[in-house]
């Protein structure tokens, strides 16, 4: 558990050089109520006897020299999660812990991980003088469950401990179990000033008297009850990763590694027979920011020349939105949407084998042209003609409705438009095909038309303009196959509106 | 002396230019037909095709002509037909309708539909799909005239698509001509529809007026490329040809152009192969 109690404050000082150079103290403020009070102070504002929750007016008659600033939550609360993010290179499932404050409090998973630094006591000096490096105010501690790292991270930074939390936090005070405030000042009240006091009371007692929320804390923070943490990015079991000792920042230099990455990713999926349909790749940027950038297969794969190829026209695509900032120092590819493939699969993909061709076809087309414009006709059981075809990406396809398959005996353009065109007739008989039309500024005269066929609305979607249609197919004396309809019966409406709907060939 | 230097010369420049001289480029030699001899406008495979209507409200027939050719080259190890078109073009000429498809009978589950949303992309998306063999055919939208549509481009479509064996087809709108590595280059203009089996007043099936312009197929190599112009109904069977009948008869129903505003591909067939 990292805790940064300044984070407001030393945020903005290092997005913003200016802030950064002052000598002044800093406090960030917000109007509540009717009041301006201050949010957040820096450490020369303390020192200045400033604190959280303070009027202005007030703060400003302690300390006449203090710089204000209000208070940006939205960006403090985005700046906070994307250095959530960035601290994925030390643990897999990174999360923000919302229950107190919108940031400030990072929680890692550190579970199989503390080796990698050297062990616990190690990682906890790395990451923490890591980021006062940087000129973050930091508190760490490492504990057995999120609600004992929690409090020690508050109370009793810089501890670690093993497998019980009840002695560590016996001495620590109530408010270290992350309740609200109305709570903490009814346990004061009554003299339960320690967490230790609680240890061993009459719990329906304490249930009664400060509600199920305190027992849930206390047992959380004891262990007794086990506590999730939804990881910010998406855990993935199976990746490969690569730290440099120079930043890197040339797109070119990411997609080479990427390849790398791709081939090591590989053998390992191999060894367990297995495939995956996502691929992640994270850059990690010194500026304690990630750019993630997904891929996706139509088929399970782990080809690492596919994989690699389709982040390649991924980049193609995405080229303007690259930033690499500082430079990037390290990089990961991770695989989800995994399942098994056999090694059958694989190499049918070295032949000319037609639907994996295909699917690896559409891949890297959906990878360059995006998920949308790689689609199929995928049939809807209704009349109405735009909507009976759905047009589906390929990379997500579904299973067809065999109820829906469209009846090749009736008339339908090869040609749609997508927004049906209004079209002025001449001559136009009741529930008659029309004798000409004009549509974009061009008179057509109809020799020939059949219909009507009427298709009535779906009365049971709401939301419907109700008015059946008639369409007609029409011919013009140039040989031109036209599809067109009148929205509305004549009894329907006095006047009903004409449409072009589609070309036939 | 100088006699024997100069035929030594010219002796070596042809020898040379028959060896520079690409089979693609030959315009002489006419393509065989494919499958079944009635069906004599069906061409080989991996051939770049432009399908010319005069305007872009013929949509449908260029369309419609450019699938009729492609369902013949459907097969086992060829499924998929990519149709490509630009995202902004869709609303001008209309999308692929998958239920019409149906009707016109072809499989709309082995069509692909491609929206791109610049013609580098669209471009892009014809050559990779050229290159992968499990595709048949690709029909591309090209609504106007791009410059990134150059002799160059359509050279290198027309070569990938002879080494993959997918055959490529333009369907292009107007009446200008540009300079293109097309083998084939097809003119559809629709035609007024015969009858319909049982209403007389009813459109009949998809009939067009088909002009080879450029290139030759089959019968139509007895007569130079540019002067045949058929009459075709598309059947759930294939092409059946109403009537054949050549422009130097003065028969054909087919408006006058203006002969300048065709390109010249053997001009620039040669200058091609000695440029290296």
């Amino acid at each position: 558990m990292l805790f940064l109690p300044r984070w407001a404050t030393d945020c903005l000082k290092r997005a913003d050089p200016a802030l950064g150079a002052l000598t002044e103290p800093l406090a960030l403020w917000e109007r509540q109520r009717g009041a301006m009070r201050l949010l957040a102070v820096d450490d020369r504002a303390v020192r200045a006897g400033l604190m959280a929750g303070q009027n202005l007016s007030d703060a400003k008659a302690l300390c006449p020299k203090l710089e204000v600033r209000e208070i940006d939550r939205a960006f403090l609360e985005h700046v906070f999660a994307d250095f959530a993010d960035w601290h994925s290179y030390a643990s897999p499932i990174v999360s923000v812990l919302t229950d107190q404050a919108a940031y400030g409090d990072l929680c890692l998973d550190i579970t199989g991980v503390a080796h990698l630094f050297g062990g616990e006591e190690a990682m906890l000096e790395t990451l923490t003088g890591k980021l006062r490096a940087l000129g973050f105010t930091v508190a760490g501690a490492i504990a057995p469950s999120v609600g004992a790292a929690w409090a020690l991270a508050h109370f009793a930074s810089g501890q670690i401990i093993g497998e019980t939390a009840g002695e560590a936090l016996a001495e620590l005070p109530v408010a270290a179990l992350r309740l609200a405030e109305s709570r903490i000042t009814g346990l004061m009240q009554m003299g339960l000033k320690r967490v230790g006091q609680l240890y061993g009371r009459d719990r329906k007692a304490l249930r009664a008297r400060f509600g199920a929320s305190l027992l849930t804390r206390l047992d959380q923070a004891l262990g007794t009850l086990e506590e999730r943490v939804i990881p910010r990015i998406p855990v993935a079991e199976r990746y490969a990763e690569r730290r440099f000792a120079e930043p890197i920042g040339l797109i070119d230099d990411v997609l080479m590694s990427a390849r790398d990455l791709a081939i090591r990713l590989s053998v390992r999926l191999e060894a367990e027979g297995l495939g995956a349909q996502s691929f992640h790749l994270f850059l990690y940027r010194v500026d304690h920011k990630v750019m993630s950038l997904s891929v996706n297969a139509a088929r399970a794969t782990r080809d690492p020349g596919h994989i690699a190829r389709l982040f390649g026209n991924r980049v193609e695509r995405l080229i303007g939105e690259y930033d690499p900032g500082f430079g990037i120092d390290m990089i990961r590819l991770a695989a989800s949407s995994v399942s098994e493939v056999n090694a059958a699969q694989i190499g049918a993909f070295e032949t000319r084998g037609g639907a994996e061709n295909l699917d690896r076809l559409y891949d890297r087309m959906t990878s360059r042209l995006g998920p949308l414009a790689v689609v199929r006709s995928k049939f809807v059981n209704t009349h109405i003609p735009e909507r009976a075809v759905k047009l589906e990406p390929m990379v997500a396809r579904t299973p067809d409705d065999p109820e829906a398959a469209p009846d090749a005996a009736l008339p339908r353009p090869l040609r749609l438009l997508p927004a049906p065109e209004p079209i002025g007739v001449v001559a136009e008989v009741p529930d008659g095909p029309p004798a000409g039309m004009q549509w974009r500024r061009v008179n057509y005269r109809f020799v020939k038309a059949s219909g009507p066929e009427r298709i009535g609305v779906e009365w049971w979607r709401p939301g419907e303009g109700a008015l059946t249609r008639d369409y007609y197919v029409a011919e013009d004396d140039g040989g031109r196959r036209f599809w067109v309809f009148r929205e509305g019966l004549y009894h329907e409406t006095g006047n009903p509106r004409w449409f072009l709907h589609g070309f036939f060939a | 002396m100088l006699g024997v230097k100069r035929e030594q010369m010219e002796s070596l420049r042809a020898r040379i230019a028959q060896i520079e001289k690409r089979p693609m480029l030959e315009e002489g030699a006419a393509l065989p037909p494919r499958g079944a001899e009635q069906d004599l406008l069906a061409a080989p495979a991996g051939l770049l095709h432009e399908v010319f209507a005069d305007e872009r409200r013929d949509a449908g027939a260029t369309l419609g002509f450019a699938l009729a050719q492609a369902r013949g080259l459907l097969s086992p190890e060829r499924p998929a037909i990519l149709c490509l078109q630009l995202t902004r073009e869709a609303q001008d000429m209309g999308l692929p309708y998958g239920a019409g498809l149906k009707s016109f009978g072809i499989d709309p589950h082995g069509v692909v539909l491609i929206r791109a949303e610049s013609i580098v992309e669209l471009l892009w998306a014809i050559e990779e799909a050229v290159s992968c063999r499990a595709v048949a055919a690709v029909v591309a939208d090209i609504g106007g005239r791009p410059k990134a549509l150059d002799f160059t481009v359509s050279r290198r479509l027309s070569l990938r698509a002879a080494s993959a064996g997918t055959s490529v087809f333009l369907t292009r709108y107007g009446e200008e001509r540009e300079a293109s590595a097309a083998r084939l280059r097809w003119r559809v203009v629709p035609a007024l529809s015969g009858t319909a089996a049982f209403d007389a007043h009813a459109p009949g099936g998809p009939r067009w007026r088909v002009e080879l312009e450029k290139g030759r197929l089959g019968q139509t190599a007895t007569a130079r490329a540019g002067t045949v112009d058929f009459l075709l109904d598309w059947t759930e069977n294939g092409f059946v040809v109403v009537d054949s009948s050549r422009t130097t008869e003065g028969t054909s129903a087919l408006p006058d152009r203006a002969p300048s505003s065709r390109a010249v591909p053997p001009a620039l067939g040669d200058r091609l192969s000695q440029a290296g």
